[in-house]
């Protein structure tokens, strides 16, 4: 426990012992007699009860595509718990409330941990400077002015040697999500400063789904494919293709309408190289697939609905272009249908489901079963989900599974899903400034190929690393990069090849990290800047992915040690280097030491004038900030394209239909002019990606490592949080039979590596995942030893920094070998937090 | 293990029983609160352990409350679920007679078992004596503790953290008796599930008579 830890826990809930004695006493007596009476005391008294305290209603705020409601319970200026909506804190509500249509936003473990990781050991509350080598972690406490004139400084500088480029941003949404401090790749803060200031490449590709928001763009113009969470309780069939809302809790309460679902007959099917923890709680029939093989399964689908003559033909004529010959634009009359792809009429090859076997895995008779299942129940949802889109062509699947959702008219109706990138009900936002500053750039590239941009300057080709056109002179320049800059974001050891970025981050002059955390990645900044926690500033949260509701987030407490808002800082910086007046309209110079003010007149603002006037709200900003959490009631559950299929307005694609057949890569003459860099072609289809089981490699690098998003971290965020280290082990999982020829039981320490790097951690053995397939959970802190191995358990040492075309990020496209080792392996660069999850883990056939 | 095997059922159940009969008159609650828990819907989020441990104030280690995920089968005809518990405030607490200070009692109007956390002196025999695993040990203070049902929110007129803390709405509290026979209104248990006292791998209930009932995984039925 960390000093400071400790002294809460000292100061508020265990010197006790002192307080009972009176109370106690007539307990006191034998073992064997039991008090008579009630006695008045319980064994934690008397630490506060909820009651005794100060209540302040708030919510979670990292990045993940939830967002609940957090009740803190503080005295003084201490956070003394946390708990969660109860029913009470919204307009009528009450102790318990928790209807079908307004739920209750229940906090999951990463959120009810908050208060550690405010209280945290790595919390970072001084400006620190480097003093020792980049990684090696050895900083200096500076004042705010001594690190802001270094950093304006250095930025000057800079700027004037290298030019508009050699800034790069790679803000992300670690700091998320909040209407008014943002952390983003377009619209964040950190984007606004680099922008105006006039020196910023910025980062294009989103780690988590860049294939997937290709492919609902391409093929409904929109990422906004999803359907608010309450709608899953109306489907018959839900198909969870590479999806575990056990895990990921992808809206407010998506997990429990799938509950609700199942308990009004809907069958779930989960298609995974592993059998998730969703699987068992919605009894799924489980279709393990090789990884990055999912594109081929979709087609033999496809094949087997189109040659049993199950699709439904007037959805496509009506709503569909490309699908099959009829459907083809005049354009593109005679060319290659989706149709005419699958059935083989324009390669030679049907797209069988005996052809899908060989390729992914699994017998023909599931794929036919599964096939029909599709086909034949209504309405059904196909939750085509990020992870296997995180491939080596991984827009391929997602484009592949947008093809299925189409040709079985699942698309705009209740019960069914065009998911695809799932963002469903439309908020308001932002409440950010109002002008063109938010997101200038010089250049942008995809974000994974930052560091092999800097280690081949100029020496590159556009198309490696996916340059976004421009409309000027400088179209296509590779930008030359000598500085960085983090804001909510551990991009170092997130993004793919660290030993790569570990190699290129020297050649830069300058890295800034702005964080309230110290991370893995602040070890390898020059300046380390202590932002405000979200309980330390005013904001209003809102889920980004599902679920309709506002939850108002205080300040709670004063902001600990020196710490300041992104704001501040970015806005004191922009005063230093000339242009703070429109950096922060509506601050006043002194906004680094007196914001509250200024943010309270943004939020009102922003509620005014877009919550309450565009979205027909009529509580007022001072009745919202009473009641803590604002529920909207819908009469029905929003359903995407809803108004595209029942009211034929068009889909915001070039025709104006479901693109299967998409007009702006039919119409790329040159893709290497493109931000994609490579061919991509105009209907989905299975391209071999270049590592999986079925490749030559697998020769030498016999395993599939796949590395999904973890349920007791957000990426890297929570890692250091002893609670939920608690509930997990950072752990390589490997299938029963595999474990036994190389004779390794669960606990063993393991060493998996490949052609880019060596990582250590334990084994987990079990039946649960297939043969062949090992998995890594990523966002494991990084923690190299003298020779470089990762003694974490980091898979992002393993995988390719090559993108996919589409700007997918191959997280999943892995070969390894792995070993049992007399390596080191630390969960984490505390020691006191080791794991005892095994203890609570075991087969129930001991 | 064989030999204990080889003994008569019977002849261990009465010897329980005269055990039982001469150490100690458990309290009879006017009513007895106990937990239920959704085994096949329980995601295992743990969340529920994490509200425990920010309500208790415990650091690492001490686990009131705790999600067994339990597997089992051969690929790729698989199945896990969860068992989740923390104090069963038992009928018959095994730990209360073991504890040497008085230091453990059961709630007259509830039937919650409580450390009284001045008198406890750490010597871990509850500990030893459960058959559950709920006392847990604390290093940092040296003294044994459990699970209260959050007493202070019950009088409060509210539920424990970790029921309100669970975000699929599997785990619950009530009075144990309407629990069992389907009385109880509770989100825990869908339509048409029964519970059981009992499920594979759990110390037998008749030992200590456990306020907790469970919907079972068709994999963890007994009998």
């Amino acid at each position: 426990m960390s000093d400071k830890l400790k002294w809460l826990a000292d100061s508020l809930n265990m010197n006790r012992r002192n307080f009972l004695k009176t109370t106690a006493v007539g307990a006191a007596t034998t073992g064997l007699v039991t008090a008579k009476k009630d006695a008045e005391a319980f064994a934690y008294e008397p630490y506060p009860k909820d009651d005794e305290l100060e209540t302040v209603v708030t919510s979670c705020a990292h990045n993940c595509g939830s967002r609940h409601a957090l009740i803190a319970h503080k005295k003084g200026d201490v956070i003394v718990r946390l708990s969660t909506d109860d029913g009470r804190f919204q307009k009528d509500g009450y102790f318990g409330k928790d209807t079908e249509e307004e739920p209750q936003l229940r906090g999951c473990l990463r959120g009810r941990s908050y208060r550690s990781r405010i209280y945290s050991q790595e919390r970072l509350l001084y400006p620190m400077i480097r003093v020792g080598a980049r990684g090696e972690g050895k900083f200096k406490r500076a004042s705010w002015d001594e690190a802001l004139d270094l950093v304006a400084g250095k930025m000057l500088d800079i700027k004037m040697k290298y030019g508009p480029t050699a800034l790069l941003d790679q803000s992300y949404a670690g700091a998320s999500w909040g209407v008014f401090h943002k952390s983003d790749q377009i619209a964040g803060l950190l984007g606004r400063f680099l922008g105006l200031f006039g020196c910023r490449t910025n980062s294009w590709s989103v780690p988590s789904y860049q294939g997937t928001v290709f492919s609902s763009t391409q093929t409904f113009g929109s990422i906004e494919d999803g359907n608010e969470d309450d709608a899953y309780a109306y489907s018959k069939l839900i198909i969870m293709w590479g999806w575990n809302p056990a895990y990921t809790f992808h809206g407010g309460n998506t997990f429990y309408y799938m509950r609700l679902a199942k308990q009004r007959g809907c069958k779930f099917v989960l298609i995974d190289p592993q059998y998730t923890d969703a699987a068992s709680a919605y009894d799924a029939w489980w279709i393990p697939i090789r990884p990055n093989t999912d594109a081929a399964m979709l087609a033999g689908m496809a094949h087997y609905i189109f040659a049993n003559n199950w699709q439904d033909q007037l959805f496509i004529n009506k709503f569909v272009q490309g699908m099959d010959q009829g459907t083809m634009p005049e354009w593109g009359k005679g060319g290659e249908s989706f149709k005419d792809y699958i059935m083989g009429f324009s390669d030679g090859i049907a797209k069988t489901p005996e052809w899908a076997a060989e390729i992914c895995g699994v017998p023909a008779e599931d794929i036919k079963k599964l096939a029909k299942m599709y086909a034949l129940t209504k309405p059904a949802a196909l939750k085509a989900s990020w992870a296997p889109g995180r491939n080596a062509y991984g827009e391929q699947y997602n484009r592949m599974a947008a093809a299925l959702q189409a040709m079985t008219g699942n698309i705009g109706k209740l019960g069914g899903c065009a998911e695809g990138i799932g963002k469903g009900w439309h908020a308001e936002g932002s409440a950010l400034p109002e002008d063109p500053y938010s997101n200038i750039y010089a250049q942008a590239i995809k974000s994974d190929r930052w560091a092999h941009c800097v280690l081949n300057f100029p020496n590159l080709k556009r198309e490696e690393i996916g340059l976004w056109p421009r409309q000027d002179p400088t179209d296509g320049l590779p930008p030359l990069i000598k500085g960085i800059f983090w804001q909510g974001s551990n991009w170092f050891n997130q993004l793919t090849n660290i030993n790569k970025e570990i190699k290129a981050i020297n050649n830069l002059e300058l890295v800034v990290c702005n964080d309230s955390t110290i991370t893995p990645s602040g070890l390898y900044a020059d300046v380390l800047l202590p932002v405000a926690t979200h309980f330390e500033r005013h904001d209003v949260a809102l889920p980004w992915y599902k679920g309709h509701y506002y939850i108002h987030r205080p300040k709670v407490i004063e902001p600990m040690g020196e710490s300041k808002t992104d704001w501040q800082i970015y806005t004191e910086l922009a005063y230093r280097l000339g242009f703070g007046p429109v950096y922060n309209p509506r601050a006043k110079r002194d906004y680094f030491h007196y914001n509250d003010a200024t943010d309270e007149e943004y939020l009102r603002y922003w509620w005014e004038s877009k919550v309450m006037a565009h979205q027909h709200v009529e509580m007022s900003w001072d009745e919202f900030k009473h009641y803590g959490i604002y529920k909207f009631k819908m009469d029905k559950p929003h359903v995407a394209f809803e108004d595209q299929i029942k009211k034929g307005k068009p889909f915001k694609t070039p025709s104006g239909k479901i693109e299967i057949l998409s007009t702006p890569l039919a119409t790329t003459p040159d893709f290497a002019k493109t931000q994609f860099g490579y061919y991509i072609p105009p209907i989905p289809k299975w391209i071999e990606p270049w590592e999986w089981l079925g490749h030559q490699k697998a020769v030498k690098y016999p395993f599939h490592m796949i590395t999904p998003h973890p349920r007791w971290r957000t990426h890297s965020i929570f890692n250091n949080i002893p609670w939920l280290r608690e509930t997990y082990e950072q752990e390589i999982t490997i299938n029963a039979s595999d474990a036994k020829k190389r004779g390794i039981k669960t606990g063993d320490t393991i060493e998996a590596w490949n052609d880019r790097g060596k990582i250590v951690l334990p084994a987990y053995v079990t039946e649960r995942c297939m043969p062949g397939v090992v998995v890594v959970h990523e966002g494991s802190w990084l923690d190299l030893d003298e020779n470089g191995v990762d003694r974490s358990g980091n898979p992002d040492f393993l995988t390719d920094d090559n993108p996919s075309p589409a700007g997918a990020f191959a997280y999943n496209t892995i070969l390894v070998d792995f070993k049992k080792s007399d390596l080191d392996h630390r969960p984490g660069w505390d020691k006191l937090a080791t794991s005892r999850s095994h203890v609570y883990r075991r087969d129930s056939d001991m | 293990m064989t030999e204990a095997k080889k003994l008569d059922k019977e002849q261990v159940k009465q010897a329980v029983k005269r055990r039982k009969q001469v150490t100690y008159a458990p309290v009879q609650p006017e009513e007895q609160l106990g937990f239920v828990h959704n085994n096949v819907d329980c995601i295992g989020c743990r969340a529920c352990e994490i509200a425990c441990k920010d309500k208790n104030g415990l650091a690492a280690g001490p686990r009131f409350r705790r999600v067994q995920y339990i597997e089992g089968g051969t690929y790729p005809e698989v199945y896990a679920y969860k068992v989740n518990m923390s104090c069963n405030h038992c009928a018959e607490p095994a730990c209360l007679p073991t504890c040497p200070t008085g230091a453990i009692w059961k709630r007259a109007d509830n039937g919650v078992v409580d450390i009284d956390s001045t008198l406890c002196i750490g010597c871990r025999r509850c500990e030893a004596a459960c058959p559950f695993g709920a006392p847990q040990f604390d290093p940092s203070d040296g003294l044994v503790k459990k699970c209260n049902m959050c007493i202070d929110e019950l009088e409060a007129g509210r539920k424990p953290y970790c029921v309100m803390a669970c975000m699929m709405r599997v785990l619950d509290i009530g009075p144990i008796d309407e629990i069992r026979s389907g009385e109880y209104d509770t989100k825990a248990i869908g339509p048409g599930e029964e519970t059981t006292r009992r499920v594979k791998g759990l110390a037998n209930p008749d030992l200590t008579n456990p306020s907790i009932a469970f919907i079972p995984h068709s994999k963890g039925k007994v009998d």
